[in-house]
């Protein structure tokens, strides 16, 4: 038995455990309120991904003969849907699954207290796993979007979880509306293609101006504009800027959502976009350049956001918005790699710290959840001391920080590193490439420093204000234990088997490749580079620094209130007034607009209409007294129409020779 | 025999007559009656062109088209008239008068 071809049931397990959470009586619910359906959907979809996983691991893989059902049939052109499992999605896979399933678990501790609404939460939660499998599998641009559309929707319940609040509420739409300008993008890019093509399925697609025998061929300016439109779709979902500023305030949802949707999976999904269309990427330099420098600039902008927030929260948000966009950097590099040198190793680095942070990320986030929910409030401010408390949190949390800050031999370390030297080595194509490297060199210091400041100001000194902490129960520490085990080891993937450089490029390697290195010479190549030294170097300066500050206690921090300092830790607080300017911009410029255009309907538009509709019953009223009711003055208007009609016939027809 | 004519300014003046009185007069009842006065010219139009027709073609015998079309228009007359006058009678009832001057609510 093919397993591969039985992988479009992975999302219709989870999708069943929504029927029935959304749809049972409620006595049936069991555990929680659906939680036991909840590890069931989750869990059945996790063993199918692993085996599915297995087998391609094994060198399997269903592409263009994947089997297809026919969805649509729309004049001469049928819409499918199919599956397409390569490499990439079995890498997703991976993530979606370990994460979805232990975050399902974790929720069992985490929504205790919420009572009748965790069956709303695990309905949405079940749903949004079942769609994002349907997104990783998907064969086709078309069914990708679909797919696309409903993670966005299940991203907009969820952190509307807490609709009372109102900051919750307006935080949903803002999520909703901001990923939606991304959308825009996206879809115009594959209308766009569509046009030129005639087709969406990745088989065809792919197939693109490679000069073999039927393939489609598209203008270069066409194939450029639609690739970059199609990355506009990844800017919007994964948050890079100037569309990133949803994502902090995503946070008013759950935690347990954030760590499955805003920072594991669903804000993947740009990344997973921009490596998916890579076949086609790699053919337009110009869109490789311009996500590299979009990725680039995101990291920074959103690592110094970090510096200064002070709820818990929005430091790992901005952090998840800061690693995109390394991953976004590497991918734009990469593609340049390959443009020039045939060279995959940005793509590869890029997916490795894909798997990488999903899984420290989420292990950040459930610690905070953890954290959360022992002190009650976000606000770091009010933490400190809580390492007495909580053991299992605070370690696994400290894991998880030396992961993100790139401490060897944690898992960050070896992807951050690979994304940092591709950069650096796409810079002798391209000067702005080493630009780019410095802004990244940049983000891991801050990186470091934001990620301990966080610890400190969490876990370590003396309480500062009144709480009774206390460890989380079991259920939610042992899905942190899993994945600090994880964020741990998932490095060492680079040197398993062929290592995971070699895996990684077989789906690009049939388009572009040849040859690649052994595991060997990836670690050879790793430590005696230079610039790990000096990237390793920064990330432990950035720990001591936060140390120094935050730690040890005759650190004077009012330095930060006064002067130019005092201008930039405002800057940083206000998140460098993007969002204010995006609020401004609404309120007053568009808002001023839209008065403008309302001004324009009322007068000109509806004036024009009601206009006409006055002139037709003006003329109405004059010819409708010719309607008397009086039935004599009827028949002697019929009678003079024939006299007339009469007189036509015998006079005027024969005058006129008709 | 008569000539056509004859029987064509009759059945005009008959009808001239029928129309001035359907025009003119406010009783219903004998705007009805103009009306079977103009349907009667159009019957003595038929009988006068049925027997044209024969004297014109005196080879085919005596054709009797018209004045069966004759006979089938006295019978529709008979029947509207009784339509006629039940409508009226209706009218009466509701608004005690026939008179059409005062018959007029279906209007703007």
């Amino acid at each position: 038995m093919d397993v591969l071809q039985y992988a479009w049931l992975i999302p219709v397990f989870p999708f069943i455990a929504f029927i029935l959470i959304a749809l049972m009586p409620k006595r049936t619910l069991g555990w929680e309120d659906g939680w036991g359906y909840g590890i069931a959907g989750a869990g059945g979809a996790l063993a199918l991904s692993f085996l599915v996983i297995w087998e391609v691991m094994n060198g399997n893989t269903l592409t263009e003969d994947a089997p297809r059902t026919t969805w649509l049939i729309i004049g001469g052109y049928e819409v499918t849907f199919g599956i397409w499992i390569d490499q990439l999605a079995a890498l997703m896979l991976l993530v979606v699954s370990i994460v979805g399933t232990l975050v399902v678990v974790y929720s069992g501790g985490y929504m205790h207290a919420e009572g009748e609404t965790r069956r709303r939460y695990y309905a949405e939660i079940m749903l949004f796993i079942s769609v994002m499998y349907g997104l990783v599998i998907a064969d086709n641009y078309l069914q990708m979007f679909i797919f696309w559309e409903l993670v966005g929707l299940c991203s907009y319940l969820l952190i509307g979880f807490w609709y009372q609040k109102p900051s919750a509420a307006s935080a949903a739409k803002r999520a909703f509306i901001v990923t939606r300008v991304g959308d825009i993008m996206f879809m115009a890019g594959i209308i766009l293609l569509f046009k030129y093509v005639g087709n969406l399925d990745f088989a065809v697609l792919f197939d693109v101006n490679s000069g073999a025998a039927g393939a489609p061929t598209v203008p270069s300016d066409i194939l450029i504009l639609s690739t970059a439109l199609i990355f506009g779709g990844a800017i919007g979902k994964s948050a890079q800027f100037p569309l990133h500023e949803w994502l902090p305030d995503a946070m008013e949802g759950p935690t347990t959502v954030s760590a499955l949707i805003h920072a594991a999976t669903m804000v993947k999904a740009g990344v997973y976009l921009t490596a998916r269309t890579y076949p086609l990427l790699v053919q337009t330099p110009e869109s490789l350049l311009f996500a590299a420098v979009i990725g680039g600039v995101t990291a920074l902008i959103a690592a110094t956001c970090a510096l200064a927030a002070n709820d818990i929260k929005r430091v790992l948000a901005y952090s998840t918005i800061s690693q995109l966009g390394y991953m976004i950097l590497g991918l734009g590099a990469g593609g340049y790699l390959v443009y020039h040198l045939q060279n995959p190793s940005g793509y590869t680095a890029a997916t490795f710290h894909l798997m990488n942070h999903a899984f420290f990320k989420a292990l950040l986030f459930l610690c905070a959840g953890s954290v959360i929910h022992a002190v009650g409030t976000n606000d770091m401010r009010l933490m400190g001391g809580l390492r007495k408390h909580m053991k299992i949190t605070s370690t696994t949390m400290l894991i998880g920080a030396l992961a993100i800050a790139g401490v060897p031999p944690l898992s960050g370390f070896w992807s951050k590193d690979e994304v940092l030297a591709a950069v650096y080595h796409a810079g002798d194509l391209d000067p702005i490439f080493l630009l780019l490297w410095v802004l990244g060199i940049a983000t891991a210091f801050m990186t470091a420093f934001y990620m301990f400041r966080m610890w400190f100001m969490t876990f370590a000194g003396k309480a500062r204000s009144d709480y009774h902490a206390h460890e989380s129960p079991r259920i939610m520490t042992i899905p942190l234990i899993i994945l600090a085990g994880l964020a741990i080891t998932s490095g060492f993937a680079l040197f398993a088997g062929d290592g995971f450089k070699a895996f990684m490029e077989l789906p690009i390697e049939e388009h572009v490749l040849a040859g690649h290195e052994s595991a060997m010479d990836v670690a050879v190549e790793i430590f005696t580079d230079p610039l790990t030294y000096v990237s390793l170097a920064l990330a432990v300066v950035g720990i001591l620094l936060a140390y120094r500050m935050y730690y040890m206690p005759g650190f004077d921090r009012s330095v930060f209130a006064r002067g130019t300092a005092g201008t930039l830790q405002r800057a940083l607080e206000n998140r460098w007034y993007i969002s204010k300017f995006y609020d401004d911009f609404a309120c007053k410029v568009w808002y001023g607009f839209s008065l403008v255009c309302d001004a324009f309907d009322r007068r000109v538009i509806d004036g024009a209409v009601n206009g006409f509709s006055y002139l037709g019953a003006s003329i109405g009223g004059i010819i409708r007294k010719a309607q008397s009711g009086n039935v004599q003055r009827y028949a002697s208007l019929i009678i003079l129409g024939i006299v007339i009609l009469l007189a036509f016939l015998l006079f005027v027809v024969p005058w006129g020779g008709w | 025999m008569i000539p056509i004519e004859y029987w064509l300014i009759l059945s005009s003046l008959l009808l001239a007559v029928g129309v001035y009185g359907v025009m003119t007069r406010r009783n219903a009842i004998v705007v009805l009656m103009s009306i079977e006065i103009m349907l009667n010219a159009a019957n003595i139009n038929l009988v006068a062109f049925s027997s044209y027709y024969s004297s014109l073609h005196p080879t085919l015998g005596t054709d009797a088209t018209g004045q069966a079309f004759a006979l089938f228009s006295i019978a529709i007359a008979a029947a509207e008239v009784a339509v006629g006058l039940a409508i009226l009678l209706s009218v009466y009832r509701r608004y005690q008068t026939i008179d059409v001057d005062k018959i007029n609510i279906l209007r703007w």
